[in-house]
C-alpha cells in the first residue's frame, strides 16, 4: 500500500461490511426467504426447440389440475416487446407466434406449491412447427441461412463502425502488422442465488414487486412499460441480493410473468429459477469473435489497431450494441493507440441471448488485445513488460477517441506488479511453469450515453435528534459493500461514528431515482453525492453549534461524534446535543439532498462516437504464474499478483475482496467456463458439468493498491468491481505461452486445446 | 399421505408432518421457517444448503425429510445471534470473508463441522473441507483465512 493519510477516521480503514451480522446469522432475507399470506408459486413453460412456430397452445388440462390457480399465455399479457435499449425491442414476455431459442418462455402456471405448478406445466400442450435454426454468428450471415426475423437481412441485428486518427497513415507507418482471430465463449453469471421475484397487487391494483436486483429503477421503468401501468403504481423493493455481477439489472421475463400470474390469480406469486433455468435461460456474457490487426514500429511503438468484432446477439435484443461498443473502445484505448478503425456486427442466432456481466465487453477486448501484445513482444524480441510501458496510457492524455485520462497509475501498476511477481527471474525459468501479464483500462465511475441516459446518483440524509444519521440511497448494495463505503464517506465527512450511520435499502416508493449499480460506478458517483450531502448537513450543524459555542462556523470541525473549535478543541459539543437543539428546540430537522453527476463527461457524439463519457478510468495489471502439465494439458494457476490503481482505497478490505473474487471469476473464464451449446441445447446446465472455481483451485493471491488520488473521485477514489476481473484471463493465456510456447486464442483454454497445440507445435 | 417425523433442530425437538418427496432443506426453510439455510441448486452441487446432520456436514437438499426422522440437526441459526456470535461468525466478519452472504451460512457450517472434528487442520484440509461450498463473490481467500484464524484461536485456547 502507498502511504495513507492518518488524519482520516474511516477512509482507508479495513472496515467489515456493516450488514455482516445479518449475513453470518442467517437473518438476511433474500428473495426466496420471503413469504406472503396466500402466496402462490409460479413455474414457466419453456420452448424445447431453438426455432419453431407456435401453432397452438392447449391449457385446458393444466387449468383443471387441483391446486392450479392461474395459467397464462401471450394472450394474457399486453404483448408489448421489451429490450434494454428502447429502440430495438423484440422480446415478448411470453412467445406469441414463434420461439427463437431453447428456453424461450411460452406459458406459465401459478399453483399452491412448486410440485403442483411443475405437474401443470406437463399438462400444457404446445403445437410447434419446427423451423431450421442457426447457431454460429458467421454462419448466420451466410446466404441461405435461416432467417430469425423476417425483416432482418443476413440476421444482422445491428452494425456500426468507428474510426479515429488516420488509419492509412498508421498502416503506412508500420514496420510489422499482426493479425489474429480470437474467440470468447458464452458464460453465465452463476450467482449462487438464482434470479427470482414476488409480485403482489393490493386491492387498488397497485403492484409491489420484491426482486433480487441491482437496479430497481430500471426494473420499475421497464415493468411499467410492459404492463402499461403508471410508475407510481409500480413499487419495486430490493431484497438482499445473493450475487448479481451485472446480470440482475434489467427485467428478465420472469418478472412480468409473475405479475401477469398475480393479476390473473388475484394472489401474490413467487417465481424462482431452478439452477437448470439459470443455465439455460438467463442471459449470458456475449460470445464474440474478434479479428484484431495491430501495427507496430520495430521499436514496439503502436501505430494502429484495426478490428472486426462479431457479437453473437442470441435470439433477442438486449445490451449487445452497448457492450460491443465497449469492446471496441477498449480495443481503441488500451495503451496509446494513435489510429483505430473498428467494424462491429451484432448477429442474431437461435441461442440464449446476452446481457451485462462483470466487465461488460471488457474481458473479450482485453483477451484479444493483451494476448496479441504478448505475441508482438515475442516477435520483436522485446520484454512484454517493456512493450507495455512504452505504450502505456499516461495521466493527462486525451485519446483519439476523446477520452480524457485524469488519474492514471498504469505504468506504476506495470512496474509494481512485475516487481512483486519476480518478473525477470520467473520469465526465464525452465520447466512447466510460466509467467504472463495483462493490463486493464475500464471506467472507474460508470459512463454516459451507452445506457441512453445520464450517470447520476442522488443521496438524501437526515440527522435524528440523537445525532444518528439515516442515509437514503437508490443504488443497490449487491454484496460488494457499497453501503459500507457510503457509511464510511458519510461518517468521515460529517464527523460521526460509523455505527451511528444507517443506510436504507432501496425501495422505489421512497428512495431517490438513480442509475443503479453497474459500471463500477457506485463508489465514485454515489460516493460523491454522499460526500456532498454530508458536507451540506455538516454546514447546517455547524451554524447551530457556532451559536451554541459562540464561535464562527468557519472555526469549527467535527470528528468522532463531536463538534469542536479548531483553535480550542476543549470547547466542544456532541453532535447529538446540536441535533437535539435543532430538531426539538428549534423545530428544524437537519436534512440534505444532493444529486451528483460528473462535470467532466458528455455523451459520445452520435455519429462519430467521440467524447469523454466516463468521469475517470481505473487501471490495473495482473501477473499470472501457471504450471502446465504437458501430459494431461491441465493448467494450474499457482500465483496471481494484482496491482490496481484505485485512486484512493476507501476500504482496502473490501477492495481486496473484489480483486480476489474477480480473479476467481477470471480463472473460470480463462480455463473452465463455457456453455456447451449443441443445436441450441445446453449440454452442461448444472454445476457438475459447468465448473466454476472452487476453494481448491484458488492460487496464492498478492494484492497491491496504487493510490493516484483522482481529482474528481470522493476522497480521490475510483471503481474496482470490474477491473478486478478483466485482466485475469489474458494474463493466464500469456503465462501459458511463456510456459510451453503455445498460443491459444479461443477461450476457455481447456486441456484438449493445449494438447492439440502441443502436438501441432511438434 | 403425510408422514410424521421427529427432528431435533438446534437443540429443540420438533414434530412435523411431511410429504415423502419433501427434502430436508424445504422442511427446514418452509415448515420450520429457518431460512438461514439457502437453496442454490437443489442437487447437492453448490453447498448453500449445508447443515450439520448427526454430526456431519451434508447438503440438506439431498436428504428426504422422511429419512431424517430421529436425527439431530444444526443450522446456522443454532450457532449464535446478536451479541453471542460463534468465533467462526466473528472471524468471517472481521476478516472480510463475506460479500453477498448467500453462501455464508453453508460455508460457516462446513467450517464448524471441520473444526469440531479436526481442530488443527492444514490450509489444504480447510480448502478441501469447503470445496463443496461454491462462492462466486469472494475467491475463497478470506474465507480460508477466517477459518485458519479460528483454528489458531482454538489452539491458543487449548494451550491455556
Amino acid at each position: 500500500m502507498s502511504i495513507r493519510d492518518d488524519q482520516f477516521s474511516y477512509i482507508g480503514k479495513k472496515i467489515p461490511l456493516i450488514d455482516s451480522i445479518y449475513k453470518v446469522t442467517g437473518e438476511a432475507k433474500y428473495l426466496d426467504d420471503i413469504r406472503l399470506p396466500g402466496m402462490l408459486y409460479g413455474k414457466v413453460l419453456r420452448s424445447p426447440y431453438p426455432h419453431a412456430k407456435i401453432l397452438g397452445i392447449d391449457i385446458s388440462k393444466a387449468i383443471k389440475l387441483q391446486g392450479v390457480k392461474a395459467v397464462i399465455t401471450a394472450n394474457d399479457t399486453t404483448k408489448i416487446k421489451f429490450c434494454h435499449l428502447p429502440i430495438t425491442p423484440n422480446k415478448m414476455v411470453l412467445a406469441d407466434e414463434k420461439v427463437r431459442f431453447v428456453g424461450d418462455e411460452v406459458a406459465a402456471v401459478a399453483a399452491i406449491d412448486e410440485v403442483t405448478a411443475e405437474e401443470a406445466l406437463d399438462l400444457i400442450k404446445v403445437d410447434y412447427e419446427i423451423l431450421p435454426a442457426v447457431f454460429d454468428p458467421e454462419e448466420a450471415m451466410e446466404p441461405g441461412a435461416p432467417k430469425i426475423y423476417e425483416d432482418c437481412e443476413k440476421n444482422i441485428a445491428s452494425r456500426f463502425a468507428r474510426e479515429f486518427g488516420d488509419i492509412k497513415k498508421g498502416i503506412g507507418g508500420s514496420d510489422l502488422v499482426f493479425e489474429d482471430r480470437y474467440t470468447c465463449p458464452p458464460v453465465v453469471s452463476c450467482t449462487i442465488e438464482p434470479h427470482g421475484c414476488i409480485a403482489s397487487f393490493d386491492i387498488y391494483g397497485r403492484l409491489t414487486l420484491w426482486t433480487t436486483t441491482q437496479n430497481p429503477y430500471n426494473i420499475q421503468r421497464a415493468l411499467a412499460n410492459v404492463l402499461k401501468m403508471q410508475m407510481h403504481n409500480v413499487r419495486v423493493v430490493n431484497t438482499f441480493v445473493g450475487g448479481a455481477f451485472g446480470n440482475k439489472s434489467v427485467i428478465l421475463p420472469l418478472e412480468p410473468i409473475a405479475v401477469f400470474l398475480a393479476k390473473k390469480a388475484n394472489k401474490p406469486v413467487k417465481i424462482i429459477n431452478s439452477r437448470f433455468e439459470e443455465f439455460i435461460s438467463t442471459r449470458t456474457r456475449y460470445s464474440m469473435i474478434i479479428y484484431l490487426k495491430t501495427g507496430v514500429k520495430k521499436d514496439g511503438t503502436l501505430t494502429f489497431r484495426e478490428a472486426k468484432v462479431i457479437t453473437n446477439n442470441g435470439a433477442y435484443n438486449n445490451k449487445a450494441p452497448g457492450i460491443t461498443l465497449l469492446t471496441c473502445n477498449r480495443i481503441g484505448n488500451l495503451y496509446r493507440v494513435p489510429n483505430t478503425r473498428i467494424e462491429a456486427l451484432i448477429v442474431y442466432t437461435n441461442n440464449q441471448y446476452g446481457d451485462a456481466l462483470r466487465g461488460w465487453g471488457g474481458p473479450q477486448a482485453h483477451f484479444a488485445v493483451e494476448s496479441q501484445m504478448d505475441s508482438i513482444a515475442h516477435a520483436l524480441n522485446i520484454d512484454p513488460l517493456e512493450l507495455r510501458l512504452k505504450n502505456a496510457n499516461q495521466p493527462g492524455d486525451t485519446t483519439p477517441w476523446g477520452w480524457k485520462i485524469t488519474s492514471c497509475g498504469l505504468s506504476d501498476c506495470l512496474k509494481e506488479a512485475a516487481k512483486i511477481a519476480g518478473w525477470y527471474y520467473k520469465r526465464n525459468q525452465t520447466g512447466p511453469r510460466g509467467i504472463g501479464m495483462a493490463a486493464v483500462i475500464h471506467t472507474g465511475g460508470g459512463s454516459m450515453g451507452t445506457h441512453g441516459g445520464g450517470n447520476f446518483s442522488e443521496i438524501s440524509m437526515k440527522i435524528n435528534s440523537d445525532g444518528t444519521v439515516n442515509v437514503i440511497t437508490g443504488d443497490s448494495d449487491i454484496g460488494q459493500g457499497s453501503n459500507t463505503v457510503l457509511a464510511q464517506i458519510v461518517a468521515e465527512e460529517l464527523g460521526v461514528l460509523i455505527k451511528d450511520v444507517k443506510i436504507t435499502s432501496v425501495d422505489t416508493d421512497v428512495t431517490p431515482v438513480t442509475m443503479g449499480t453497474w459500471g463500477s460506478r457506485v463508489t465514485f458517483i454515489c460516493g460523491n453525492a454522499a460526500k456532498k450531502a454530508a458536507k451540506e448537513a455538516k454546514n447546517e450543524l455547524f451554524k447551530i453549534a457556532a451559536k451554541m459555542l459562540e464561535v464562527d462556523p468557519k472555526d469549527l470541525d467535527s470528528k468522532n461524534g463531536k463538534i469542536y473549535g479548531k483553535r480550542s478543541p476543549d470547547h466542544w459539543l456532541t453532535i447529538s446535543e446540536v441535533a437535539y437543539e435543532s430538531t426539538v428546540k428549534q423545530g428544524k430537522t437537519i436534512t440534505s439532498k444532493v444529486t451528483y453527476s460528473p462535470s467532466n463527461t458528455s455523451p459520445p457524439d452520435l455519429k462519430t462516437g467521440y467524447g469523454n463519457y466516463c468521469p475517470t478510468y481505473s487501471f490495473g495489471v495482473h501477473v499470472a504464474e501457471v504450471e502446465v502439465d504437458a501430459e494431461t494439458g491441465k493448467v494450474k494457476v499457482i500465483n496471481m499478483v494484482a496491482v490496481h490503481d484505485v485512486g484512493r482505497a476507501i476500504n482496502p478490505l473490501l477492495i481486496e475482496g473484489q480483486i480476489e473474487g474477480g480473479i476467481a471469476m477470471g480463472i473460470g473464464y480463462a480455463l473452465l467456463e463455457k456453455l456447451q451449446w449443441e443445436n441450441g441445447k445446453t449440454l452442461n446446465p448444472n454445476f457438475c458439468t459447468y465448473k466454476i472455481v472452487n476453494s481448491t483451485e484458488v492460487p496464492s493471491i498478492h494484492t497491491f493498491l496504487i493510490e493516484t488520488i483522482d481529482p474528481y473521485g470522493p476522497f480521490g477514489a475510483k471503481g474496482i468491481g470490474e477491473p478486478a476481473t478483466i485482466p485475469t484471463a489474458p494474463a493466464i493465456a500469456n503465462a501459458i505461452y511463456n510456459a510451453i510456447g503455445v498460443r491459444i486464442k479461443d477461450l476457455p483454454i481447456t486441456p484438449d486445446k493445449i494438447l492439440k497445440a502441443l502436438k501441432e507445435k511438434q | 399421505m403425510k408422514h410424521k417425523i421427529r427432528l431435533t433442530v438446534n437443540g429443540e425437538l420438533n414434530e412435523l408432518l411431511v410429504d415423502p418427496w419433501q427434502t430436508l432443506v424445504d422442511i427446514i426453510r418452509n415448515e420450520m421457517g429457518l431460512t438461514g439455510t439457502k437453496k442454490g441448486c437443489g442437487s447437492g452441487d453448490c453447498g448453500a444448503c449445508t447443515i450439520i446432520f448427526n454430526g456431519k456436514p451434508v447438503c440438506s437438499c439431498l436428504i428426504l425429510s422422511i429419512e431424517a426422522d430421529g436425527s439431530e440437526i444444526i443450522t446456522i441459526e443454532g450457532l449464535g445471534s446478536g451479541e453471542e456470535l460463534h468465533p467462526i461468525q466473528k472471524a468471517f466478519i472481521q476478516l472480510g470473508a463475506i460479500q453477498c452472504g448467500f453462501c455464508t451460512p453453508g460455508m460457516i457450517i462446513s467450517a464448524k463441522a471441520l473444526l469440531d472434528k479436526f481442530p488443527n487442520p492444514t490450509e489444504e484440509q480447510v480448502k478441501i473441507a469447503i470445496s463443496g461450498n461454491l462462492c462466486r463473490c469472494s475467491g475463497y481467500k478470506k474465507i480460508i483465512e477466517a477459518i485458519l484464524h479460528v483454528r489458531d484461536l482454538f489452539q491458543q485456547m487449548h494451550k491455556h
